[in-house]
């Protein structure tokens, strides 16, 4: 690992980190307050397949957190940075709550394949389109590639399966933008102007967010809220830079040791 | 490569792909493939054996020799070795009840299979019933089995009809096996199994056989490994590529089947 240098950066996991379902974590508005005194940009950023920017916004409004949309770094952000450097014109296979951060986005005459989870889209005709593309050479970008989810109604099929199904029948690889990806972190610090070795990340899942994080350079702080379980800290090597309480102990913790 | 005597020296029995060697498929009725009507009635007029063998999971045997016959073919049900016949013996010995991802056209096949209460999942190229219930509901019963059994008719990735290439079962096999952590057991091209059995129902043995299919990797990569030997035609599902496969090599590549044919027939023993 690169010498570590003055910290300019923090990235902030949204869901399970600064709020669990509908509620804030206890004091985590107060500390981003106190976070954003100090001389580092934050970025908050998550895995999301169907929620925009602007739906995050509204929840995260609702509990009092001070956010402003262009400092969120979504999954979605990182298909559509991808698109653009790309240059391509995608057919987006995503909820149709996702669309609006695609707006703006070439989707005629689609040379690019991008794939989220939408079950609407998962059906013959629409996936036998998507081969087709890709047969041709268009590239598979994949928002993650998680197998399945739980519904009120029980499990749920993910886009993993879908993007496997098309892997396998056009022998190609999907890039995957989402976390624990390294090219996702990349891309939330390129948009925050700094490289790895002058960031920090803050998250409550031990793999997708410290793990990966650690993994593209940064160092990674485990919050013991969220989705997190006893000795999830063991699961990753090298171990989390930090396990602590809750966000406002980790902000607590930069304030005092990474400035 | 040598010379085309040599390499169809004592051939005594041929297996024959269907979908792009005879015919490409569609919505409608499909279209022979130029030549091929003739071959197959030359072939047959000869002293070589000759057996279908086909991965077809979207129609029953019935219904794919009845829209063959209408195109021209002269073949019968009892030539055709093919994937849904084969998984019912398998479920009827294993004392297996399927949760059925089929077409409907390939369903009179499963007429006497127990459905009730499944114990596993088979999954065919099911076309439009590939919707995201579907194949959800599938998932769910195999989650719900302590040890889940999923059977795939044929592992296929695409295939091609008049209007383009289709996705073909495997993409959809490999979704459930990703999704559940499983690998499916594959009933039809390229299992060995499969390929004995239809060498088994005209009694030629494999060093005997030739296979000529359109898929590098189902058809000549799978004969190949039974010990057989196989030609890929350049309809169907071929793409140029195919000819600098890195894995598979056939033993030769012909225009279409009656090319094949002729060369067959020129060559090999009399």
């Amino acid at each position: 690992m690169a010498a570590r240098r003055a910290l300019k950066a923090v990235l902030v996991d949204l869901s399970g980190t600064l709020h669990v379902e509908d509620a804030a974590v206890p004091g985590a508005q107060e500390a981003l307050k106190r976070l954003r005194s100090a001389p580092v940009v934050v970025r908050f950023v998550t895995n999301t397949t169907k929620e925009s920017k602007q739906d995050l916004l509204g929840r995260l409004r609702k509990l009092e957190f001070d956010i402003s949309e262009d400092e969120i770094f979504t999954s979605l952000t990182a298909a559509r940075s991808l698109v653009e450097q790309k240059q391509v014109r995608p057919m987006l296979l995503v909820d149709d709550r996702a669309l609006p951060d695609f707006q703006g986005i070439q989707t005629s005459d689609p040379n690019a394949v991008v794939i989220g989870l939408a079950p609407e889209h998962f059906h013959y005709q629409v996936l036998n389109q998507a081969f087709r593309l890709l047969m041709d050479g268009a590239p598979l970008i994949a928002i993650h590639k998680a197998r399945y989810y739980k519904r009120k109604d029980g499990l749920a099929l993910g886009p993993g399966p879908f993007v496997t199904a098309l892997e396998y029948a056009t022998d190609t690889r999907a890039t995957v933008v989402g976390k624990p990806e390294q090219t996702f972190f990349l891309e939330a610090l390129r948009d925050a102007g700094c490289v790895p070795e002058e960031a920090v990340m803050i998250g409550d899942d031990s793999r997708d967010d410290v793990g990966g994080a650690q993994s593209a350079g940064m160092l990674g702080i485990l919050v013991k809220t969220g989705k997190y379980r006893a000795a999830d800290e063991e699961k990753i090597t090298p171990p989390p830079y930090l396990t602590c309480e809750s966000f406002p102990h980790a902000v607590e913790h930069i304030l005092q040791h990474l400035l | 490569m040598a010379e085309w005597g040599e390499r169809l020296a004592g051939v005594r029995g041929v297996l024959l792909d269907i979908s792009g060697v005879l015919y490409d498929g569609d919505a409608g009725g499909g279209t022979p493939i130029s030549g091929s009507v003739e071959a197959v009635a030359r072939l047959k007029r000869s002293h070589l054996k000759v057996r279908f063998c086909t991965n077809e999971s979207q129609k029953s045997r019935g219904k794919l020799v009845g829209r063959l016959r209408q195109l021209g073919f002269d073949i019968c049900e009892e030539e055709v070795t093919a994937p849904a016949p084969a998984a019912c013996q398998i479920l009827k010995e294993q004392g297996l009840r399927p949760h059925l991802l089929i077409h409907d056209e390939v369903r009179s096949e499963f007429d006497q299979i127990d459905t009730s209460n499944p114990n596993c999942v088979v999954i065919g190229d099911a076309g439009e019933a590939f919707s995201y219930q579907n194949m959800n509901k599938a998932f769910q019963v195999l989650m719900e089995l302590e040890k889940p059994v999923l059977i795939s008719l044929g592992r296929g990735r695409y295939y091609k009809e008049t209007s383009g290439l289709m996705l073909d079962v495997g993409g959809y096999m490999k979704a459930l096996e990703y999704a559940c952590g499983i690998k499916a057991e594959v009933v039809g091209k390229p299992s060995p199994e499969f390929f004995k059995s239809a060498l088994r129902a005209i009694g030629v043995e494999a060093p005997q056989a030739i296979m000529i299919g359109d898929d590098i990797v189902g058809d000549v990569g799978g004969a190949q490994r039974c010990g057989m030997r196989a030609l890929q035609v350049r309809t169907g599902k071929f793409r140029p590529g195919d000819e600098h496969h890195p894995e598979v090599k056939a033993d030769g590549y012909v225009d279409n089947l009656a090319e094949a044919v002729d060369l067959l027939l020129r060559h090999a023993d009399q």
